[in-house]
């Protein structure tokens, strides 16, 4: 078996041909002659010699089993969890499985199987436990998956790979799996009910005969299933892959640097792009003098990028630009430095700092706003109540700032586009191919390669758009795009910079009487409604929630954790705040609260509570200096389909000069019907541990004069392995409902955490992250 | 203007500007595409490689300063996955976007080769690069793994 860096085969003979017997450098190359699989007529994946039995998979004749994944591995595990959700049903021999992507371009010429369509959607009732694909209504743009096209969804988002894809991806292995017997059975004139599969072996145990998917896959390529929507899918008791910890199967040629990543990608003949666009959003290029660098070594020609149609970047403004071409990046990025550039910047976009956005976030919560829940009185609670509680937090802007910098490889001709590209969102980036060349979909072929980092639908950016703008200003010449690390944090969408206050009117006995949370941010940002829409997590029988928006020029988008990241740093500091105020225990009285709620699956919730406590040894003694803190985090309970529920505790210790050590976590997750990869499930968590600790000690993004100010990694701080917490203990809970994901949004209670192991140790109670801006200093 | 360059223990003439940094050498030119460029100001390490045996961080550092060195970058370590280091952090499972993998173990194999049985503060001192999928806490182990896979080999 081949070990290949993801392009798919049949796909790479088609743009070889394309681009007139080009190669891509670290690619896979085809064993035999690249002539004798271009056959007259024939479509790009119909290899006779690896016959595909459905969609998403091809059967070697020597048991290799190839899975096709249409989400993008960007160190979440899909590349290994889509494929162990197929592999399941097919029951095939786990150790001969080699993923490779979904093609994008069939996605444009191929409607889904009908099979696929009619999946199960009945939340916590479905007995098999499959996924409720979210598909909003057709969009011609993908923005939200393509509900009829052949791989539907090939967007890679919201953690959702393993919820949205479960149910057809194990239809697709149980299609596949059928038809291997039913071909095994019409060959030995059987009755298909007398055979069985395993490992890859079909068996006839009343004659004891054996053959292989790879001997049979031929005769199941041409055998239709007579009823495949009787097909069901293996409940959770049923599984034997699924719910095993699986080694990720990238990870053998990540530690070899064979990976080839979209900014690997090199094409003969292929020029580099350097761009630099506007700092501050909305802004375009007035004049460039591309004369004063024209004769610098390797330099070929420039590229004015317009702002990017706001059609295909979701609305958002970004910026216009130049871009230089050159023999080399490198070359292209110095002739470009040395370009004299005015721009055209919109006064009232340059008039934004950090300062006076703050003060109209600020303003917007005196405000009345959007209410979005208003249960009993608040007013009249807190009127009645012993004691009032207010507190006023902030988070900032902040890029996601995955390593590998925004990148993308483009071949234009008359007749095609071809993309290199590590994407989030290949439909998407389809369409904008299309609408930026005027070449129809179905002519574009999107080349996926793994992302170095995602953390949030890179396709909401311009980089394919910038890309495929020079491309198209270059046809017959492959152009690869890089940006630089500063250009990145122009050319990525933000969490949107937050504050919310919230108040409490606690009764003599330190319960909350009243609720009343507000929160505000920009009006394009995501999830206004996480962590507090449709009810109170924590008992309040007088609850009030509402957004106050506020319009701001930054681009906001999807990043980790979304806005429940934000939201529960403020909901899980305030707890922890009325905690103190009652002379309550955090933990109990968490507990307690959430008990005598009625939202959905708050029994769920308690037992994380219970487990992460009882993990920590919670309430035992710990030295000076050192404290503890637990936190609740949940998404989506209260629609009482589908829920993601954990709690951890936090083991902090400060120094006297201020120096905050994230000592111990202590995590209680839950399973949900049944995780796919448990081992992918831990590394996230202990990924989005460090992820959201950095969050609460370092990151920010500052505004001045309407530019990002920290972008590149001196001011823009990423911890390292001496911040890391030395230990992490993680264990599972099962439940019984849908796990909605848990990609993005564990592991928050860490923000609230050190905050308030912070104020345990040094009395200061910080509301505005990161806390690293605050003096931490004790003793 | 042309230069010799050795790396992974080939020699390499190499005809471009010398003040070019090596990282850019190293891929553009010599066309090893494993060492990687993330922020360009020797601050993040994906681009690690070893000059003579010392870690450095090759997009800060001008190829004609590693001239009649010896340079070795993640394809040199092995031609297969078999290196210890290597083989740690497969156990581990360690990669996730994987992104800044080669610069991490490049990073982890000069703190062996100093150290060869790291503590915990050692590791701190030495592992300064960065992971924004936050690899650390399996990094960590698989260094203390490598060391005893190092240590059964001698």
């Amino acid at each position: 078996m081949t070990q290949r860096t993801g392009v798919d085969r049949r796909e790479f003979l088609a743009m070889a041909a394309a681009a007139k017997g080009a190669f891509v450098m670290g690619f896979w190359l085809p064993p035999r002659p690249a002539s004798a699989q271009q056959r007259d007529g024939a479509v790009w994946y119909e290899d006779p010699e690896a016959p595909e039995i459905n969609a998403w998979i091809v059967i070697d004749p020597d048991d290799t089993v190839t899975i096709r994944i249409a989400q993008t591995e960007l160190g979440q595990g899909v590349w290994t969890s889509n494929a162990m959700m197929v592999s399941e049903e097919l029951q095939c021999d786990w150790s001969r499985v080699r993923p490779e992507y979904a093609s994008a371009n069939r996605d444009a010429r191929e409607m889904a199987p009908e099979w696929t369509l009619e999946v199960m959607g009945d939340g916590a009732q479905d007995p098999t436990g499959g996924g409720e694909p979210s598909f909003g209504n057709r969009a011609p743009t993908g923005v939200f998956g393509i509900p009829d096209s052949l791989y539907r969804r090939m967007r890679t988002n919201a953690a959702a790979s393993v919820k949205d894809g479960r149910y057809y991806l194990q239809l697709a292995g149980a299609e596949a799996r059928e038809r291997l017997l039913l071909a095994a059975a019409n060959e030995w004139d059987v009755p298909v009910r007398e055979l069985s599969a395993r490992d890859s072996i079909v068996t006839h145990a009343p004659s004891g005969r054996t053959t292989t998917y790879g001997a049979i896959a031929h005769l199941a390529a041409v055998t239709p299933h007579p009823n495949p929507e009787a097909i069901t899918i293996k409940p959770p008791s049923e599984w034997t892959l699924m719910g095993t910890e699986q080694k990720n199967l990238d990870v053998p040629m990540k530690v070899t640097g064979e990976t080839v990543y979209a900014i690997d990608v090199s094409l003969p003949g292929m020029k580099w792009a350097a761009v630099k666009t506007c700092p501050v959003y909305g802004g375009d290029v007035a004049a460039y003098d591309f004369e004063a660098i024209r004769d610098l070594p390797g330099v070929q020609s420039a590229v004015q990028l317009p702002i990017p149609d706001p059609a295909l970047t979701r609305g958002r403004i970004f910026s216009g630009g130049v871009a230089v071409v050159a023999d080399t990046w490198y070359e292209a990025k110095t002739a470009l430095d040395r370009m004299p550039i005015n721009w055209t910047v919109p006064p009232e976009n340059a008039g934004f700092n950090t300062d006076n956005m703050r003060q109209a976030l600020l303003d917007s919560l005196d405000a009345r706003g959007t209410v979005r829940v208003d249960e009993g009185d608040v007013d009249a609670g807190f009127a009645a109540a012993a004691q009032i509680v207010e507190a006023t937090y902030s988070t900032p802007y902040l890029p996601r700032a995955r390593m590998e910098p925004g990148n993308a490889t483009v071949l234009v001709t008359d007749e095609r586009v071809d993309i290199w590209i590590g994407d989030q969102s290949p439909q998407e980036t389809r369409f904008s191919a299309s609408q930026i060349t005027g070449i129809p979909e179905q002519q574009v072929h999107l080349h996926m390669c793994h992302l170095g980092g995602g953390f949030g639908r890179n396709g909401n950016g311009p980089q394919a758009e910038q890309a495929i703008t020079i491309a198209n200003a270059n046809r017959g010449t492959p152009i690869h795009m890089l940006w630089t690390r500063e250009e990145d944090f122009i050319g990525t969408t933000y969490r949107a910079m937050g504050m919310a206050r919230l108040k409490a009117g606690l009764d003599e006995d330190g319960w909350p009487l009243a609720l009343e949370v507000r929160i505000a941010m920009q009006d394009d940002g995501f999830g206004p409604t996480a962590s507090f829409g449709g009810a109170s997590r924590y008992h309040a029988p007088h609850y009030r929630f509402s957004n106050h928006e506020t319009d701001f020029h930054v681009p906001v988008g999807t990043r980790r954790g979304v806005s429940q990241a934000a939201h529960e740093f403020y909901r899980e500091t305030f707890i922890d705040e009325l905690a103190r105020a009652a002379g309550r225990d955090p933990y109990l009285y968490r507990r307690e609260l959430i008990a005598r709620t009625d939202i959905p699956y708050k029994d769920d919730m308690i037992r994380a509570l219970d487990m992460a406590a009882e993990m920590s040894g919670w309430g035992t003694p710990l030295p000076a200096g050192t404290a503890r803190a637990i936190g609740l985090e949940e998404r989506g309970a209260e629609t009482g389909r589908s829920a993601t529920i954990s709690a951890m505790v936090h083991t902090v210790s400060i120094s006297p000069d201020g120096r905050v050590r994230l000592e111990r976590v202590d995590v209680a997750h839950e399973t949900g019907f049944g995780l796919v990869n448990p081992l992918s499930v831990r590394k996230q968590i202990e990924g989005q541990i460090t992820w959201f600790y950095n969050d609460a000690m370092h990151q920010a993004c500052t505004i001045a004069n309407g530019r990002i100010v920290e972008n590149n990694f001196d001011t823009f701080s990423l911890s390292r392995i001496d911040e890391d917490p030395p230990e992490i203990n993680i264990r599972f809970f099962e439940t019984d409902h849908w796990l909605i994901g848990m990609g993005h949004d564990r592991a928050t209670s860490v923000q609230s955490g050190i905050g308030d192991a912070i104020f345990q140790i040094t009395g200061k109670r910080f509301r505005d992250l990161p806390f690293s801006q605050h003096d931490l200093s004790w003793g | 203007m042309a230069f010799d360059l050795e790396v992974n223990g080939v020699r390499h003439s190499v005809d471009a500007d010398p003040q070019t940094p090596l990282l850019w050498i190293i891929r553009d030119r010599i066309g090893l595409s494993g060492t990687k460029f993330s922020c360009g100001i020797g601050s993040c390490g994906a681009c690690t490689v070893h000059i003579d045996g010392q870690a450095v961080r090759s997009c800060s550092v001008a190829a004609e300063a590693a001239a009649g060195r010896a340079i070795t970058t993640i394809e040199g370590v092995s031609s297969d996955g078999s290196h210890p280091v290597q083989l740690a952090f497969k156990e581990l499972d360690a990669p996730q976007c994987g992104y800044c993998q080669s610069g991490m173990i490049m990073t982890a194999l000069a703190l062996l080769n100093a150290i060869p049985e790291p503590t915990d503060a050692d590791i701190d001192a030495w592992v300064t690069n960065a992971c924004r999928c936050s690899t650390y806490y399996r990094v960590r182990q698989a260094i203390h793994l490598a060391a005893d896979l190092m240590r059964a080999e001698r």
